[in-house]
């Protein structure tokens, strides 16, 4: 590194010039993939922050929750699955509310859960529905930005059921709407008009979610009829829209690696081509092609580290300056992993330099060879 | 005792399809301790081969090189390149400078090179400089400097390692007259001081009187004066 250190800092100009190209790079890799896991999030974030191992499906739904429907002994018989270390309801609908002055319509994803579950969402603001009378509720806060507050009624359409929001949660959404919780029975009423909706189920539910060891999912698939066990994950993965969403991003974060990596390679490889007399003179004074490579490989490294510092930087301003209802998560675990990918990308592009400089001749140093 | 510096019938020779060209032919040339040899020819009588086979950056057709007695023909890439950084020390034409590093950097970066103690090369290069007379300009650039600074620099680089064999390729080609030849004075009183064999490559014939043998070289053939 003695040559890089002093080369990047007497080639201030280049170096600044790279140093922002690769910055650049970088931001739009963290922001892309800042918008890539807040439309995830706002997608499923309920399943990604749920504390499940997986769910319980009827079989042939596509792990859909709405299609999905079970009776409510089900639960039981998840429970009793060797590996099973807790299993509890959920019921799934999707509603539109209506505020108590009918001017504010909002889509809603409600969720029916038990209270006292590991599903039960964490409490931002008022308290719980548990020990409140029934039709007590706990809502996402994108509620609250349609004016909703802490003790307001609401009406699900058509039916005109009214409910009284007890407490907010957070990051809680699921088919991008925000989360409505409720008690199971609350959910059964709106969902089940009458038994011959829900299949001659007396006590129906969507979906059985369940805590376990490793092996619970295969257990409870052999060991149950009629049902399909899938991961989180695999869940999450099969909401509608996610993957084609997901894989939209991707595509783009592929092509922006591929033309970082280019970038770089190009970049370096002329800077390269450009030091080819001086590489020459450096061999003919005794260094070697592993010397000089290493010492260019170090400065891509170095220069890539710096500039992906920046990129991350300049994504958490950005950040801070997204408004509230753009869907944008960037955590530091996805910076340092795409900040390591950058960085192997830039290192793998300046094998090209590397080859380059092992074909220098230092024979070149010597004037004019006949 | 053995010649720092020692050529053995050195020959070089470039085939290409039918046509054959001897560009060394069967040339040997010893210098001992202490002695500053040069080799004046026009430019593509050999001069530039001889001086890159002497200086372990070309392989002979035949013949050998030693340095200490130690032959240096038939060696790895990697053999060569050690060779070169502790036991030649070159003055490259146009000094050859690193653009991107200061006066002491480019002393400290052959001992960076040679994985000598930081330390000990950093007070070798001041004392180098210093003794050259460029004390002052440690903290230049290459650019920052006159053409007779710099070829100082180059001479001080070349010392730095404490090579058994100096070899200088055109040293006084971008100076004018009075600095070339304060050049070679200085180069002839380092390689007689530091008991080094000291090679160098030129056309300019005033430079002779301060040098102790001169050689011919002209298609090839290598003859003493």
């Amino acid at each position: 590194m003695f040559l890089s250190l002093r080369e990047v800092r007497h080639s201030r100009l280049r170096t600044t010039l790279i140093l922002a190209v690769i910055a650049l790079v970088a931001w739009l890799v963290f922001l892309l993939s800042g918008l890539a896991n807040g439309l995830a999030t706002d997608n499923g974030a309920t399943l990604t922050r749920m504390d499940a191992n997986g769910l319980v499906f009827e079989k042939d739904t596509r792990l859909f929750l709405h299609r999905s429907i079970l009776p409510m002994e089900m639960v039981d018989a998840v429970r009793a699955v060797d590996g099973v270390s807790d299993a509890t309801p959920i019921g799934h609908l999707t509603v539109t509310i209506t505020n108590e002055a009918g001017n504010e319509r909002v889509d809603a994803t409600v969720l029916g859960i038990d209270p006292d579950s590991f599903l039960a969402p964490e409490i931002t603001r008022g308290e719980s529905f548990a020990d409140a009378p029934a039709g007590s509720v706990v809502v996402d806060e994108e509620l609250s930005r349609h004016g909703f507050s802490v003790g307001d009624m609401f009406k699900v359409t058509p039916a005109g059921t009214e409910f009284t929001i007890v407490g907010f949660t957070s990051d809680e959404k699921y088919n991008h709407l925000p989360v409505i919780f409720m008690p199971v029975s609350s959910w059964q009423d709106l969902k089940f008009a009458s038994l011959a909706e829900s299949g001659g189920i007396a006590d129906p539910i969507s979906a059985v979610a369940f805590q376990g060891n490793g092996s619970a999912l295969d257990a409870i698939a052999k060991s149950i009829d009629g049902v399909d066990v899938a991961t989180r994950q695999q869940v999450i993965e099969a909401l509608p829209g996610y993957s084609s969403e997901m894989s939209t991003v991707k595509t783009i974060l592929a092509f922006l690696f591929l033309i970082a990596s280019l970038v770089m390679t190009a970049f370096f490889y002329i800077i390269t081509l450009q030091k080819t007399n001086l590489l020459g003179v450096l061999k003919a004074l005794g260094a070697t092609t592993r010397t000089l490579a290493l010492d260019l490989v170090g400065q891509v490294v170095l220069l890539t580290l710096v500039g992906a510092a920046v990129g991350a930087l300049l994504a958490n301003l950005t950040a801070a300056m997204i408004p509230a209802n753009v869907p944008f998560s960037l955590s530091n675990d996805v910076v340092f992993v795409y900040g390591i990918v950058l960085i192997v990308v830039a290192a793998l592009g300046s094998l090209l330099s590397v080859l380059r400089i092992a074909r220098i001749d230092p024979l070149i140093a010597i004037g004019r060879v006949e | 005792m053995t010649a720092r510096l020692s050529i053995q019938n050195v020959s070089k020779t470039y085939a290409q399809a039918d046509d054959v060209t001897h560009a060394v032919r069967n040339a040997s040339l010893e210098v001992d301790a202490g002695e500053l040899v040069a080799i004046v020819g026009p430019s593509g009588s050999g001069k530039s081969t001889l001086l890159a086979m002497a200086g372990a950056l070309l392989v002979p057709t035949e013949g050998e090189v030693l340095i200490d007695g130690e032959p240096i023909t038939g060696k790895s890439d990697s053999y060569l390149a050690r060779v070169r950084l502790r036991q030649i020390g070159f003055i490259l034409q146009a000094s050859n400078l690193v653009p991107f590093l200061k006066a002491s950097d480019q002393l400290e970066v052959m001992g960076y090179l040679a994985k000598a103690d930081r330390k000990a090369t950093r007070a070798r290069a001041a004392e180098l400089m210093d003794e050259l007379g460029i004390g002052g300009r440690a903290n230049r650039y290459p650019e920052e400097m006159s053409g007779g600074e710099r070829q100082r620099v180059a001479i001080a680089r070349a010392l730095i390692n404490d090579p058994a064999v100096i070899l200088a390729d055109e040293p006084t080609a971008n100076l004018d007259s009075k600095r070339g030849r304060s050049v070679v004075e200085m180069l002839s009183r380092l390689v007689r001081e530091g008991g080094k064999a000291g090679v160098m490559v030129t056309h300019d014939e005033r430079m002779l009187d301060l040098v102790d043998r001169t050689y011919h070289i002209a298609d090839g053939v290598l003859v003493q004066q």
